[in-house]
């Protein structure tokens, strides 16, 4: 180790003149300035077998477990670092043992000696000092002297309780030795557990102003479980998740930033959130350990569709707040990943697809509905839900800001868990896909109606309404194939009034309002059917070959814009359908 | 809507014709079902269909599905414009074994 250390106390090997109490302190200081205990240790042995004029000495240290004692450190002519001896075995564990210091006169005949010892180093044993070290109840361990350099050999009562005094004060330097290297270890975690801080907070996505995705994460603790993630794909849709692994700490920051990996990794090839989901599952039951698992949603979001599609393993209820202001949840109908690869269908996870129809959609941790506002009482989701409503008006990220601020957090009252919360807002979006603003304007001002059909809502009507909208769709200057569309999707319409909306009844009517305004045709489908809750309106998920939920995925792949609107108080539904005439 | 049933080479051919329809689609079903259920494999004509709604659409997926649980050929055949373009819609067109004439559709189940 190279260290050299002077030190200025009383003379080395000579009488007993110099101040026990300056070799005491020295021995104190000389632990705290090293901060190594093993050089420490071999000084401390070197100044006591000098000070008691001893020919060697030797401090012997009790293992943790309190089983072994160990030579660590050795001075003088004889070298035994490393020897172990039992914790009960020989002078030193009698020693130990008892608490009490000894002095042996004659080693040689005392039982308890180990002559093996002599055997091996060549020395000669005669008489031995043994003093303890302990503090309180806390055995240390004990520092054995060996042959006294002048009194023919022999130890004295006085030598044993200076050696006694010594022990004490080695013991005591030893424990604040060992503390202080605990607290420079702890404090080596803290640090690390900062950097682990860090990257996760890396790893979290940074959208920017205008985007229609958003998330905010707030740790408890320096590192959190909690995750949430966007990414757009090329065609502009967008990937987003959030979740939450069970478990705090370390583990379950390294599971996260797995789970997140995968999530951003195979999601970019992946474009359905159930068998995306699928695949993370699989990877994550390969590995974990534990029985860590991870409750997350994962979805797809299509800006140019207002199509939402998301599966939710486990996780807290999502909430869609449409445009009316009324809040849809959609409850997990999978379990967390990482449980099982088994009890995922062949097909994915269930898929929710949502129609959001300017509507805006939320996703969060139970740190949040958990979290306190006002002493004890936990936000909960209709907490939650109030905030929202009072920020509509707000962009998406301000939302997310007032709802987590509303969570308590002073110096005082600590999180009790990760606050995370993503929202995802289709205002804009559909403001855009409405055409412009002037054109929503043009709707109602300028419209010129080209053709009014009323029909019975029959089955045996819809040729009628097919052959109308195919006439004036050509009419207006779309080619054959783009009529040959409009008239699908139309048709479809009407298939689903008769199907969905009256379905036993066949009583009803429908009316069909063909529409120019500007460059677009617009189509309204009037019925006096039970008012429709849009967002319970589902197109099929393409990727999954069913029969039926065909026709509205046919509407929205057709038609420029969409919309599912109450006719009136009293009941009944429009449904809006714009198709540009150039597109 | 018609329809045409006839065995060539150990297959059942269906060849429908006219609007496949809400208000057709629930005999197409059952006919296609049917001939499924009689253990052949199963060609469908398509070009005589001048127009097939979603309905239709779901027949045609509902059989395809038990032909192939029932380890069944299924194809369809000289699929026209139309019935075409709604299966292209709705992305159905790679799902499906579509086939240009009778005799290849044979080949491909033979």
């Amino acid at each position: 180790m190279g260290d050299t250390i002077e030190y200025d106390y009383g003379p080395k090997g000579g009488e007993v003149t110099a101040d026990t109490l300056a070799l005491l302190a020295e021995m104190g200081k000389q632990f705290v300035s090293t901060g190594d205990l093993d050089i420490s240790l071999n000084l401390a042995v070197e100044h006591i077998t000098d000070y008691v004029e001893a020919a060697g000495g030797a401090l012997f240290m009790l293992d943790e477990a309190g089983e072994t004692l160990t030579c660590e450190a050795c001075y003088g002519d004889t070298d035994i670092i490393g020897m172990k001896v039992g914790a009960s075995q020989g002078i030193v564990g009698a020693c130990v043992q008892n608490d009490t210091g000894e002095i042996i006169r004659d080693a040689q005949t005392d039982d308890r000696f180990h002559k093996n010892v002599d055997e091996n180093t060549g020395f000669t044993t005669k008489s031995i000092l043994c003093a303890p070290m302990s503090v309180k109840d806390v055995k240390i361990g004990a520092i054995e002297l060996i042959n006294k350099r002048t009194n023919d050999g022999f130890f004295e009562e006085t030598d044993l309780a200076l050696l006694s005094a010594l022990a004490s004060s080695a013991a005591l330097a030893i424990i604040n030795a060992r503390m202080a290297e605990q607290l420079v270890e702890q404090e080596r975690i803290a640090r690390e557990l900062e950097l682990a801080g860090e990257i996760q907070l890396s790893l979290l996505p940074k959208g920017g102003e205008g985007w229609p995705v958003a998330g905010i994460n707030i740790p408890a603790h320096t590192v959190s479980g909690d995750f949430f993630d966007y990414f757009q794909l090329e065609d502009g849709r967008i990937v987003f998740n959030l979740g939450d692994v069970s478990g705090k700490g370390m583990n379950a920051a390294l599971m996260m930033a797995k789970t997140h990996s995968l999530f951003r990794c195979l999601g970019k090839t992946i474009d359905h959130p159930g068998r995306l989901m699928a695949r993370v599952n699989e990877e994550i039951c390969e590995t974990a350990t534990r029985g860590m698992f991870v409750t997350m949603v994962g979805g797809i979001y299509n800006p140019k569709t207002g199509v939402l599609r998301i599966a939710n393993a486990g996780h807290e209820p999502p909430l869609l707040q449409d445009q009316s202001g009324a809040f849809h949840s959609y409850p997990a109908d999978a379990p967390p990943l990482g449980i099982s690869p088994l009890i995922v269908p062949d097909d994915g996870y269930p898929v929710e697809e949502i129609h959001m129809n300017g509507g805006a959609f939320y996703l969060f941790t139970d740190g949040l509905t958990e979290g306190y506002v006002n002493g004890n009482d936990e936000l909960g989701v209709e907490g939650v839900e109030t905030l929202l409503s009072q920020n509509r008006e707000a962009d998406v990220t301000s939302r997310l800001a007032v709802v987590i601020g509303a969570i308590e957090q002073t110096e005082t009252t600590q999180l009790r868990d990760d606050l995370t919360m993503l929202g995802v807002d289709d205002r804009e979006a559909m403001e855009t896909r409405a055409g412009s603003s002037n054109m929503q304007a043009a709707i109602g001002s300028e419209q010129v109606v080209i053709a009014r059909v009323s029909v019975p809502a029959t089955a045996d009507r819809l040729k009628l309404l097919r052959s109308v909208v195919g006439d004036t769709a050509r009419l207006a200057g779309f080619d054959d194939k783009a009529a040959f569309d409009i008239m699908l999707a139309v048709d479809e319409a009407g298939q689903n009034v008769i199907r969905h909306g009256y379905g036993e009844d066949t009583s009803g009517d429908m009316e069909l309002v063909i529409s120019r305004c500007a460059e677009n045709l617009v189509y309204e489908l009037f019925d006096s059917a039970e008012t429709v809750d849009p967002t319970t309106i589902k197109s099929r998920d393409l990727e999954d070959v069913k029969p039926g939920g065909l026709g509205v995925h046919l509407i929205h792949e057709i038609m420029d814009s969409v919309e599912f609107l109450p006719r009136s108080q009293e009941g009944g539904n429009i449904l809006r359908m714009i198709k540009k005439v150039d597109s | 809507m018609q329809h045409e049933i006839r065995e060539q080479d150990g297959s059942r051919i269906v060849a429908l014709s006219g609007d496949v329809v809400l208000q057709s689609s629930p005999e197409v079903r059952r006919i296609l079902l049917e001939c499924v259920e009689k253990g052949d494999s199963l060609l469908v004509d398509l070009s005589a269909v001048d127009y097939i709604d979603s309905s239709g659409v779901a027949s045609l997926i509902e059989s395809f599905q038990n032909a192939r649980k029932r380890n069944q050929g299924y194809v369809l055949v000289s699929v026209s414009e139309g019935a075409l373009r709604v299966l292209q819609l709705a992305r159905l067109d790679k799902v499906f074994t579509i086939c240009d004439t009778v005799e290849a559709g044979l080949a491909e189940v033979g």
